[in-house]
């Protein structure tokens, strides 16, 4: 009766030690991290019950043991994953707002750009062409307006004069 | 004339018993894994892109993980189509190389076990020494892949 007993805690010692080192095996891998908490809970579950088996009995612990040992480092190992997977989450949450970044950059240059652009209108009604050329540009729209004003001060000098 | 036995093929001692050893339960049960992982990237081809198991990292955070592509590579390690096997994953030759050292390790130092008896403990303690080493050596690049964000 007692040998029956003692084997049940060290087959269930064999089978918690190969859940344990599976679950080891399976939580260092980052795609499938997170997966062995569930074989390591079942490594973790066997190796406790084969403990306790084994206290009754006063059979070796040795086995059993290491595979409570692996089981718990394994299960914490992939129970990190959760961490390793909110970081990158964090990080690529990052992405949306640099991109934003970009475009708001890009916008800016644009407009920039087309403050100093030429604009060029060409109509065509029924043979007749019409085709107005304006420097949309914001330097050459200021300089025009100061040779405006320029021209209209002379103007007014001229006409005091008189 | 002898019966063509395991035990006589190998040289093995009567009285070693399979189901009492534990550590040769283990071996089988290890060796039966490893094959069933071989037969699973053997089923699967790379050109299907038929695998039933996906990247959770990339689900979760839509970035590619270290490990991203690793079936991709074991499946064309075993092709013998190494070169694209790199391609896939980095470090899938490395881990590849872990469990096949695994098989033979498990056959080889089965059969040592079963051939010197007495020698049993300190197989064991080379075994696991052995063994941890190669797995670090192997999986190092997960490890501080891992340890880096946690």
């Amino acid at each position: 009766m007692e040998d029956v007993k003692n084997n049940t805690g060290q087959n269930l010692g064999i089978a918690a030690l190969i859940t344990s080192i599976i679950t080891f095996v399976l939580a260092v891998i980052p795609c499938v991290g997170l997966i062995a908490i569930i074989p390591g809970i079942i490594a973790i579950v066997l190796a406790s019950v084969g403990l306790s088996n084994a206290s009754r009995t006063d059979s070796p612990r040795g086995v059993l043991l290491a595979a409570l040992i692996i089981g718990i480092v394994a299960s914490l190992i992939s129970f990190s994953q959760v961490f390793v997977a909110g970081k990158i989450a964090e990080k690529a949450d990052k992405w949306p707002s640099k991109i934003e970044e970009i475009i708001t950059d890009v916008q800016q240059e644009v407009l920039k750009d087309l403050e100093d652009a030429n604009v060029s209108i060409k109509i065509e009604s029924g043979g007749e062409k019409i085709e107005i050329n304006t420097n949309a540009g914001k330097k050459d729209r200021e300089q025009a307006l100061e040779d405006l004003e320029k021209e209209n001060a002379e103007v007014n000098d001229t006409l005091d004069n008189k | 004339m002898t019966p063509w036995t395991i035990s006589n093929i190998f040289n093995i001692p009567s009285q070693v018993r399979l189901k009492s050893e534990p550590y040769l339960v283990f071996n089988i049960v290890f060796t039966g894994i490893i094959l069933l992982m071989m037969l699973y990237f053997g089923i699967f081809s790379p050109e299907k892109d038929n695998y039933p198991i996906t990247c959770l990292h990339q689900k979760l955070t839509g970035e590619p993980c270290v490990s991203c592509g690793l079936s991709h590579s074991f499946s064309l390690i075993l092709r013998g189509r190494v070169a694209e096997a790199y391609n896939w994953n980095i470090y899938g030759m490395r881990v590849f190389l872990f469990f096949a050292s695994q098989l033979f390790l498990r056959i080889v130092f089965s059969l040592i076990y079963l051939r010197y008896p007495g020698t049993s403990k300190q197989l064991i303690i080379l075994d696991i020494i052995g063994s941890s080493v190669i797995f670090l050596i192997s999986f190092w690049h997960f490890f501080a892949y891992i340890f880096k964000f946690s």
